[in-house]
């Protein structure tokens, strides 16, 4: 599985940061979403879901089924 | 003083959207100040509703509306906004503008205030915390707004802005004055004041550059290589004087308060001072129930939102309290779940303007918990309160919290 930012709805809130340490980062400059790992394991998609749904600006999505 | 922006009559707005509503007044008897909002809800009152009250303003209470309201600057601007009107009222940088405006000095700090910047900042707020602590501890009782709420942000805005920390006590006395006084006389002086020491401190930071917020300001370039306006700068320094303030020292007395009355959370919170997570994501929970900011905005033009007119320089408020409290979004609203999983509350706003201090103040929270409970594990409300000292407005809070341990 795969998940997705939408940086320009970002604002740095860092909550998937906070949530998905594994995944997510946040840059030095703008302190917006870096996402690490854009293809996560199964055994962290409990944590990406929940940081996907602590987004307050709906920034962040969960691609199902795509595969690079 | 002339309004540049005379407040729109009320003939627009319909009878049935009107609610005479004071956000200034708490009723006696009334002990938490967030509770005047919780009752419009009560209350039943429409869910986008007028008050002719403090120069007249809207009052929106759902989150939906509310976050909409903060993303859409193109309606809703930041510009001129304070409730009563108060004009021409200091154009603070970035908060006072709109896109595109706002991102130029967005820019120049953001890089300040970033989750990677503040845990840069970890061991020097740690530092402060044990201090301050330390300083009372062995009396066994204090007042927890005098004796560390309000200084413990104030002396780390000194140290941000590579002040000296002797300072402290002329400076809590500016901010004192900024947050409470009324009376329009003290208020002016009280503005010349602080404007006057952001003056000195910029030019000293001109002239001797460090490494603080304040020699970045002044030192910065803008996209012709020219520093910024002077009044910008100064400006900029003003919002980041007052923003972080009197909003850290209320949440910081909601948060002390709810946990002297409640022994489980200052369990829960001990329990995991070894895990970080978990621990902040109980901090999270407790910024969703104790959110003391209410934002104002100004209307850009006539329009229509939510099917309701509106007219331009029309007033708003977004309580933040409200839309963390609306059941639409969240399970057990009115119930404090220090396990929540999903939260994604507005206590720092959303869209453009989202509190560029967020990560720095729950920092500050999450660090003065940690470093409280390490000294202090068990504490209580004095029995005498002031009851006096609750008041409402833009923030809210309590002039004085009495712990005994």
């Amino acid at each position: 599985m795969r998940v997705l930012v939408n940086l320009a709805v970002c604002q740095g809130h860092a909550r998937c940061e906070d949530l998905c340490p594994e995944v997510f980062a946040t840059d030095p400059v703008e302190g917006k979403c870096v996402i690490e790992q854009p293809e996560f394991p199964p055994e962290l998609e409990a944590k990406v879901r929940l940081a996907v749904r602590n987004c307050p600006e709906g920034a962040l999505r969960i691609a199902a089924g795509e595969t690079s | 003083m002339t309004l540049l922006w005379q407040p729109s009559a009320p003939d627009h707005v319909p009878a049935e959207l009107m609610v005479d509503f004071d956000f200034f007044h708490v009723p006696a008897g009334v002990s938490d100040p967030t509770e005047i909002w919780h009752d419009l809800v009560r209350r039943g009152v429409p869910r986008i509703f007028y008050t002719p009250r403090n120069g007249g303003h809207w009052v929106f209470l759902n989150y939906a509306d509310i976050a909409e309201a903060y993303r859409n600057y193109q309606i809703f601007s930041t510009y001129q906004t304070p409730i009563p009107p108060m004009e021409p009222f200091p154009v603070v940088v970035p908060q006072g503008v709109d896109p595109p405006e706002h991102d130029v000095f967005r820019q120049l700090l953001a890089p300040m205030f970033t989750p990677f910047a503040v845990r840069r900042m970890t061991e020097g707020l740690q530092h402060r915390a044990e201090k301050l602590i330390s300083g009372f501890k062995t009396d066994g009782q204090c007042d927890f707004v005098a004796d560390y709420a309000s200084k413990f942000p104030t002396s780390t805005f000194l140290d941000l802005f590579g002040l000296p920390e002797e300072r402290l006590p002329e400076f809590l006395r500016l901010a004192h004055v900024f947050f409470r006084s009324t009376d329009p006389e003290i208020r002016a002086a009280n503005f010349a004041e602080i404007y006057a020491e952001l003056e000195a401190m910029f030019r000293e930071k001109e002239r001797n550059p460090g490494n603080d917020m304040a020699s970045t300001i002044v030192n910065a370039r803008d996209a012709n290589g020219n520093q910024h306006r002077w009044i910008d700068i100064l400006n900029c320094g003003f919002l980041l004087f007052v923003a972080g303030l009197d909003t850290v020292t209320n949440t910081m007395a909601y948060v002390w308060r709810y946990l002297a009355a409640t022994p489980a959370a200052r369990a829960h919170f001990r329990e995991r001072l070894d895990d970080p997570a978990a621990f902040l994501l109980a901090v999270e929970e407790l910024m969703r129930v104790t959110a003391v900011s209410n934002l104002f905005r100004r209307v850009t033009h006539d329009c229509e939102f939510r099917g309701v007119k509106f007219k331009r320089n029309d007033r708003l408020i977004l309580s933040n309290t409200l839309a963390n409290r609306d059941p639409a979004v969240f399970e057990r609203p009115d119930e404090i779940d220090l396990d929540r999983k999903v939260n994604n509350h507005l206590t720092f706003g959303v869209g453009p303007h989202r509190c560029i201090g967020s990560h720095l103040a729950k920092r500050e929270i999450m660090i003065s918990l940690q470093e409280w409970l390490k000294q202090i594990p068990e504490f209580e409300m004095a029995p005498a309160q002031d009851e006096l000292s609750v008041f409402a407005g833009a923030v809210m809070g309590f002039e004085s919290l009495k712990l005994v341990w």
